[in-house]
């Protein structure tokens, strides 16, 4: 097709970017420099966030039609997990070998699935045991989590809450007691290793019911491999628990952030697989179901994360790269900035926090790339776009597309909890930064064009903007023509204003800016 | 002469809906044998149980003599069955090379097929960069069928490949799927007779969900009156 039958074909989506541009440059013009680049790069910075988990939420849905309502809890999760690993290193390296050897028993599925068919007793029963086995599974968890000597915080005790170890952290303050190991702990570690089991295998007999007759018998080579991995690696951070939590309390906050970052995404990877198999997959012929399990798993998580961290908000210190301001800072080029660690840097005579509005937009620009890059440039990429199309036609060419999906899930989830460790030192934790971030993302995804992979970025960093943009007009006015006094947006305009944007694009182009007419 | 695929008696329910009702059928190994019947008889329904997209319920399905009902699409597609699917189902957001390389099942594959595939559709090889979207119908059907060339298939599932076409189109697709016969059995639908009559070996017409009749396509083009009956046409 020629360039003008394009622009042709997709006038009115030319027209509403222009529009959308020529406001932008209005916002603009209507502010001093200093005041619109720090609009624009806390714009991105939100944008950016949004993206994180917009893109996985698109991807799950274009990809297996499935509205994953948890998306956001899992934000959420994020952030406190990485909070953990930041502030209390002890308490995730003394939770790892338990959760480590918990995991085992999922992982395990395929195998008791193919042990249950071998049992004529399991398989006549299955209506039965499925549910003994998982009052079972959960309740030996319980003991066995109960015994283990977890160093934990108690957010009922303001001196033991997380507040204050973020506080003492961030004074330099911190110190943690290390437990001395004791003779109980081997056979908590057997109880997780059950419980889990246990719990895997009532996963396997409930599925039995709808995929009677067309299970495998295969066991790939990788369940086993990941299975002894597993093992070997709870057994191990069980063994050196005290020489781990010493070595991350020893290293830099800047390097512990990072593995705080790593480790946040490791488990929504981990966990993302998890909600696919167990409760996604079994239910694919019944998608409302799938929303209603996906929502009833958000209340749950809320609910488990204030049972462990509290209901109070709290803060999570910056890392030492991002918190300088002694000699030279603010840093006046990225040079300086790097070399004196300093929070701050001058940008046309503007303020500009290196945390919030360079790192964040810097690894969000780097997911961005990273994530279209596996889209456009790998095989998995390619099958995942056939699949967002035709996922029916895609198994028919021999590819195992139900992989596929469950790949895509736990890199979904993953991108959201390392959305959700990036936003925490910047937003802080609540436990509802996870539902408001679903509900800007999901008017991103509206915007952009629900299952458009470039639609989510473009949606999440347009409502970021717009966002910002009210937010600073706000402080500083609009001088509107026959009014005498500047007017000032309230703040409950704010997340008005990105639904009415929503809104207005959708009436305009109801797939979206970016979606495609089906 | 062997049977490279052979449906006994296979049952398909779609939600509450009992599709077919009974449908055999057998094919030998190395022709092209036609799958016919009037809009809504069965066909598409036929070759999508085959490859399980809709399971039957009852019934077995043997691909090389091994029974395949019951297993996933994947699983079964992967021991050497190509679907070129009644509306072509191109991936549009994918390039025509993509689209070509999606089908592997080896690495390589591609490489190997290269020549013959381009041999066949030489219009694809000057279209290789373009996304799917930009196709015409024509190009889209060449693509189709060329996707199913890419692995090593032995048998081959295509679905009305003249519907829509242009006659010189209709013309180069018999050419194409004549000659790709050479290496693998084809069980096509076709509602053109006259495609039909001219490329199949031996047919078998579904009627109502159900495998009504079965011979030699010679036989079949004779007589008139099971044309008329089963078929409508002349
Ligand atoms: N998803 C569905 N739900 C309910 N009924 C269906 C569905 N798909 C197909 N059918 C019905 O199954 C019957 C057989 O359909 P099928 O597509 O196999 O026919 P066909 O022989 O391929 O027809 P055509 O020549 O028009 O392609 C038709 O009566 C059709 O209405
Ligand atoms: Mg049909």
């Amino acid at each position: 097709m020629d360039v003008l039958g394009t622009l042709k074909a997709n006038r009115t989506r030319f027209i509403t970017l222009g529009v959308l541009a020529f406001l932008f440059f209005t916002a603009v013009q209507g502010m001093p420099t200093e005041d619109w680049v720090i609009t624009i790069l806390r714009g991105l910075s939100v944008g950016m966030i949004t993206f994180l988990v917009a893109a996985g939420l698109s991807l799950i849905l274009g990809l297996m039609d499935v509205l994953n309502l948890a998306h956001g809890e899992m934000f959420m999760v994020g952030a406190y997990v990485g909070w953990t690993v930041f502030v209390r290193p002890d308490t995730f390296v003394d939770v790892l070998s338990p959760l480590l050897l918990t995991v085992v028993g999922f992982v395990l599925l395929p195998v008791w699935r193919v042990w249950i068919q071998k049992v004529p007793f399991l398989l006549k029963q299955a209506k039965f045991w499925p549910w003994l086995a998982l009052v079972l599974g959960a309740g030996l968890l319980w003991i066995a989590y109960a015994r283990f000597p977890l160093a934990i915080w108690n957010p009922d005790v303001y001196s033991e809450s997380p507040i204050t170890y973020s506080l003492a952290l961030s004074q330099g303050n911190l110190l943690l007691a290390t437990v001395p190991p004791s003779a109980g702990w081997p056979l908590g570690l057997l109880g997780t290793l059950l419980g889990g089991s246990l719990l895997g295998l009532a996963i396997a007999g409930f599925g039995l019911r709808q995929q009677a007759g067309t299970m495998s018998n295969h066991i790939s080579r990788g369940t086993w491999i990941t299975t002894a991995v597993l093992l070997v690696l709870g057994l191990v951070t069980f063994f050196i628990n005290s020489n781990i939590t010493d070595f991350l309390l020893g290293i830099s906050t800047t390097a512990r952030f990072f593995v705080a970052m790593a480790v946040a995404t490791g488990l929504g990877f981990v966990i993302g697989g998890l909600i696919e198999v167990a409760l996604i997959r079994p239910l694919y012929d019944r998608p409302i179901y799938q929303l209603m399990i996906t929502l009833g798993l958000s209340f749950i998580v809320i609910e488990v994360v204030r049972a462990i961290w509290g209901r109070p908000e709290f803060t999570m210190p910056k890392a030492a790269l991002f918190d300088g301001s002694g000699d030279g800072c603010p840093a006046t080029s990225f040079g300086d900035l790097i070399a004196h660690q300093c929070s701050t840097i001058l940008l046309f005579d503007g303020r500009i926090r290196t945390y919030n509005e360079v790192f964040i937009i810097l690894v969000g620009l780097v997911v961005l790339a990273l994530v279209w890059l596996i889209l456009q440039r790998t095989r998995i990429g390619m099958i995942i776009r056939a699949g967002v199309q035709d996922s029916e036609m895609v198994e028919a060419l021999g590819i195992n597309v139900r992989q596929v999906f469950t790949f895509v899930f736990a890199m979904g989830v993953a991108l959201a909890t390392l959305g959700g460790v990036l936003a925490a030192p910047s937003i802080g934790l609540s436990t509802d930064m996870g539902t408001r971030l679903l509900l800007l993302a999901l008017i991103a995804l509206a915007i952009g064009g629900l299952t458009s992979f470039p639609g989510a970025a473009a949606g999440a960093i347009l409502v970021g903007l717009l966002q910002q943009f009210i937010i600073k007009y706000g402080q500083i006015g609009i001088n509107l023509p026959f009014l005498a006094e500047p007017f000032k947006p309230s703040p409950p305009l704010v997340p008005a204003s990105t639904v009415l944007l929503m809104v207005i694009i959708l009436l305009i182009l109801p797939h979206g800016l970016f979606g495609r007419n089906e | 002469m062997e049977n490279l695929l052979e449906l006994s008696n296979i049952h398909t329910f779609i939600g509450q809906f009992h599709i077919l009702e009974g449908v055999s059928l057998s094919v030998p190994k190395g022709s092209i044998i036609a799958l016919l019947g009037r809009n809504g008889a069965g066909k598409t329904t036929t070759l999508k149980s085959i490859l399980g997209l809709t399971p039957p319920r009852q019934g077995s399905v043997l691909f090389k003599g091994e029974p395949i009902q019951g297993r996933r699409s994947f699983d079964i597609a992967a021991k050497g069955i190509g679907f070129v699917p009644e509306h072509r189902a191109i991936f549009r957001d994918l390039s025509v090379l993509e689209n070509l390389r999606i089908a592997e099942r080896q690495k390589g594959d591609f490489e190997r097929k290269e020549q013959f595939i381009f041999e066949l559709f030489p219009d694809l090889k000057r279209l290789i960069k373009l996304p799917g979207t930009n196709l015409s119908g024509g190009q889209q059907q060449m693509l189709a069928v060329a996707r199913a060339l890419v692995p090593d298939n032995e048998l081959l599932l295509i679905d009305e490949p003249s519907e829509g076409l242009a006659p010189v189109i209709i013309e180069q697709m018999m050419a194409a799927i004549q000659q790709l016969s050479a290496q693998s059995t084809v069980l096509l639908v076709e509602q053109n007779f006259v495609v039909a009559s001219k490329l199949a070996q031996q047919y078998v017409i579904i009627e109502e969900g159900q495998s009504v009749k079965h011979g030699r396509m010679a036989d079949l083009v004779q007589d008139k009156a099971t044309i008329h009956r089963y078929l409508g046409a002349a």
